[in-house]
């Protein structure tokens, strides 16, 4: 027991010491911040590595490549966050960008530095670019460290003209776009890994000086051309691609996943049903796809045009969903999490056992329904290479934006909904279902509602994904896909759209590109999802609302979550 | 005939996912946790009694003999101790930290873990030195007097390793009969379980409570995982998942937080299963169909008597 009533007070003296450290020292802080800064710029000109087979060649000096130009473009964030914390101003916290982008270079420079000593055998092959990045990451780490506390004042946010709001939002999107399809292109793991590390210190370190806050802010006041543009720099990406198809098949899984975590998030994040069968539903319209299909081994012969057969996935996973649903009059919570989940396996042996031999040959069991053909859609042969503006765009290009219009009508219904009543009434049955039916709101109908709707959107993802595929098969559908999309949403933030497209990409992207952490993929995700659920249950991107019911006793969140209430009154 | 015999494997089945089950329903009755990652200890369990097995007894696996009889309490113990200790680690690390957080929180770590402990025994077990290679079926060994040819009682096949099963449930469920109701940490659980607040008031100290409950759980887990081992002859990294689910099913059905009922529900379940293999005619009966119609009981179970065959009302809490 000592040692725990000892634990606090020692951390109080190493609290205390850091702070005395920033009393005295704090105004060298900003000065040792942009030394650092100027330092990593300069590693990105002299030379990584003496071998220049490693890393894609770090060998040469004043020519950088690969992991110089990211040293370099941490040493531009740091030297900017420096600069800015000489200025003080109100409504950022550089200090606090600077500590991540300083931990981010110092693990940056080591990942580096380990890379080309493990890769060519010895330290004695890093050349000094290594060393001098590695000076500049720990000077900005200590200038990050040592710089003051700020208390932000979000009412001094600068105010734009909105063109000039748009053009930002705009700008940033570009950013992202240059950014993905530049990632995406990186094939050497090494430097794959150390650019990871670099784009996620660089955002850590921009969200955590309050930039993040502000671009929120910017977003919130101009919704429409951000979700316009957003659109438009996805609409743009499969032309960054020269018409290789390798990276838009990862795309088209993204989106698939991702729009299907959507519809997820319905269920989970606005009415707080668990289901942990969800992947039944995109199953149910891959298989009424397939088996509507001119596949030789479709089992129906009957071949109505696409749009009946996307209105027809979705009828049946949603009425699969108002009977999964049903129970959850009488059952809720974890038993519910418990109902769907048998739901789930029994969808999944039965698609495996209706070949028949046992029941009637719907399926054909374990083999599936392959070989089913592109869609057609007016002449347009989903399976031709097609040329725009010069740019050849293949087959898995043309899906892609199909899956583009699936998506952009997903968050449509996702966003029209939770704006709606029938949202607010989610949220009341969500956070209170007692108190909710109190007052009147219709909890029965609203939660079968919820799954009507998020089944439904599954089963439409799930007949593209059956073309797209060519194939459908029983074990595409196991447990464990649903419970990858329930990490989307859970890694994203429930209730929010932009988080489980983060979350659907990172857990979609990770393992297609990283192929060295491949096979522990899996462990990776189970300790991501303790970690998260430990540290922050409410997501990467979340709602303030949704981080309240997580920390119900903030009571500096409540404030705010309250005055933000009262200006959505006005 | 036949009937005795799926009788006698239905019984099996049942004891097996009776083991499995208490597990589940002690850490609900005192904590209202649904602790997914169970399943992941019984298999723990198992590869915990072979790792004794290859540390202690190399020779006569190596050489694909039985081992001695008076192997089996060494297994046994060390199947306990795998488990035990994985359990406990659990308990610490990822669900004391949450126990005062949303329900859905507990319950999406518990996946996490679930997932983590398959993947940790298939990538890691075969890099201990000398381990074999967990990422295919590994096979158990067997062991002198409880694995060996079968019995024959007119007509019916009665396995060693189902005698063994069988056995295990009855020693458990008498040990846990007399620690529930007869020691002082028994009765202090019951209290917990009642009343967790009031308990505390009383001076019980309720995290250990809750310790206790998950090394009963994993105890009678770890001796499902020998029990599994002996009968299918290997075990594998996947094992815990179904058994897992399947014996949450029978906990569900018996009245999930009744100690009683998670064994009445094991056994329940497993005759239903055997039942099912036999009885239901046409092309819908048979083995493929055998999980279905444990889930199917599962749901109805659920929607129609939420609180189990003997369980108290429980609707609101869950």
């Amino acid at each position: 027991m000592s040692t725990v009533t000892h634990s606090p007070d020692t951390t109080d003296t190493e609290l205390s010491r850091l702070d005395r450290l920033r009393e005295q020292h704090g105004d060298r802080a900003a000065i040792l911040a942009v030394a650092g800064g100027a330092l990593l710029l300069v590693s990105g000109l002299l030379s990584w590595s003496y071998d220049n087979r490693i890393l894609d060649d770090v060998s040469v000096r004043f020519y950088p490549l690969g992991i110089q130009l990211y040293a370099m473009l941490l040493g531009i964030v740091a030297l900017a966050l420096g600069v800015l914390l000489f200025r003080r101003p109100q409504w950022l916290n550089p200090g606090r960008g600077l500590r991540a982008v300083g931990w981010g270079s110092v693990v940056f420079a080591l990942a580096g530095i380990i890379a080309v000593a493990y890769q060519a055998g010895g330290l004695i092959n890093v050349n000094e670019g290594g060393w001098v990045g590695l000076a500049g990451a720990v000077l900005v780490l200590a200038g990050g460290l040592l710089s003051p506390h700020v208390d932000l004042d979000v009412r001094t946010w600068p105010r734009l003209p909105s063109w000039a709001e748009i053009l930002v939002i705009v700008v940033m999107l570009g950013l992202l776009l240059f950014a993905t399809a530049y990632t995406l292109n990186v094939d050497d793991p090494a430097t794959f890994g150390c650019l990871l590390i670099t784009l996620l210190a660089v955002a850590i370190g921009l969200v955590g000086s309050g930039f993040g806050e502000y671009l929120g802010f910017i977003g919130q006041n101009n919704r429409r051309p951000l979700l316009l543009a957003a659109f438009l720099v996805a609409f743009l990406f499969p032309f960054t691609q020269d018409g290789s198809d390798a990276n838009m098949s990862i795309a088209t899984q993204i989106l698939i996943f991702a729009a299907t975590a959507l519809g997820l998030n319905i269920v989970v994040g606005l009415a707080g049903l668990l289901d942990l069968g969800y992947i039944a539903f995109l199953g149910t319209g891959a298989y009424v796809g397939a088996m509507l299909s001119k596949s030789a081994f479709a089992t129906i012969g009957w071949n109505p045009p696409f749009l009946v057969v996307m209105l027809l996935g979705m009828l049946v996973a949603s009425i699969f969903g108002l009977i999964i649903g049903s129970p959850t009059l009488r059952v809720s919570g974890d038993y519910l999490a418990i109902v769907t989940l048998g739901f789930g396996e029994i969808f999944r042996l039965a698609m495996f056992n209706l070949d028949g031999n046992n029941g009637p040959d719907l399926t054909n069991g374990p083999n599936g329904i392959p070989g089913i053909p592109d869609l057609n859609f007016f002449g347009f042969d989903f399976g031709q290479t097609h040329t725009v503006a010069g740019i050849p765009l293949g087959r898995f290009s043309n899906y892609y934006f199909l899956l583009l219009l699936l998506i952009a009508f997903v968050i449509l219904v996702f966003t029209r909904l939770n704006d709606s009543r029938i949202g607010r009434g989610w949220v009341a049955i969500r956070e209170d279902e007692r108190a909710a039916e109190a007052m009147g709101v219709n909890v029965f109908g609203l939660k079968l509602l919820a799954f009507a709707v998020g089944a439904s959107l599954a089963g439409l993802a799930g007949t593209i994904k059956a073309h797209q595929d060519t194939s459908v098969t029983p074990d595409q559908y196991i447990f464990l896909e649903s419970a990858f999309l329930l990490a989307a949403v859970v890694l994203g933030g429930m209730g929010t759209v932009a988080g489980v497209l983060v979350g659907a990409t990172v857990l979609k992207l990770l393992p297609e590109k990283a192929r060295i952490v491949n096979d522990y993929r899996l462990l990776i995700f189970g300790l991501l999802l303790v970690v998260m659920m430990r540290f922050r249950p409410e997501g990467l991107v979340a709602s303030k609302r949704r981080q309240l019911e997580f920390h119900e006793d903030d009571e500096e969140l409540a404030e705010i979550v309250q005055s933000e209430h009262l200006e959505e009154a006005k | 005939m036949e009937l005795a015999q799926q009788l006698v494997n239905g019984l099996t089945l049942g004891s097996l996912y009776a083991l499995i089950a208490v597990g589940y329903t002690v850490v609900y009755g005192i904590i209202q946790l649904i602790n997914f990652a169970h399943g992941e200890i019984f298999m723990v369990g198992a590869f915990g009694a072979l790792s004794t097995a290859l540390l202690f007894f190399r020779s006569y696996v190596d050489g694909g003999e039985m081992l001695p009889f008076w192997a089996l309490p060494v297994l046994i113990v060390g199947a306990v101790a795998a488990s035990v200790a994985i359990a406990v680690l659990m308990e610490r690390i990822a669900y004391r930290p949450l126990r005062n957080a949303p329900r859905l929180a507990p319950l999406i770590t518990a996946i996490g873990i679930s997932v983590f402990l398959q993947e940790a025994v298939r990538l890691l077990y075969g890099k201990i030195p000398s381990f074999p290679d967990a990422k295919q079926k590994v096979p158990f060994p067997q062991i002198e007097v409880v694995s060996g040819p079968a019995f024959n009682l007119g007509g019916v096949t009665l396995q060693r390793s189902t005698i063994f099963t069988v056995g295990a449930l009855v020693i458990c469920a008498a040990g846990l009969f007399y620690f529930v109701s007869r020691t002082k940490t028994g009765r202090a659980m019951q209290a917990v379980s009642q009343d967790p607040d009031t308990a505390r008031l009383m001076g019980i100290n309720v995290d250990r409570i809750i310790v206790v409950a998950f090394v009963i759980g994993a105890t009678l887990a770890a001796v499902a995982g020998i029990a599994q081992g002996l009968q299918v002859t290997n075990i594998n990294f996947k094992m815990g998942f179904l058994a897992g689910l399947k014996a949450f099913t029978a906990a569900v059905l018996g009245g999930i937080g009744n100690v009683w009922g998670a064994v009445i529900g094991g056994l329940t379940l497993g005759l239903v299963e055997a039942l099912a293999v036999q009885f239901i005619p046409g092309t819908f009966g048979g083995s493929p169909w055998k999980d279905v119609w444990a889930f199917a009981l599962l749901i109805l179970v659920l929607v129609f008597r939420p609180q189990g065959l003997l369980g108290a009302k429980v609707v609101d809490r869950a």
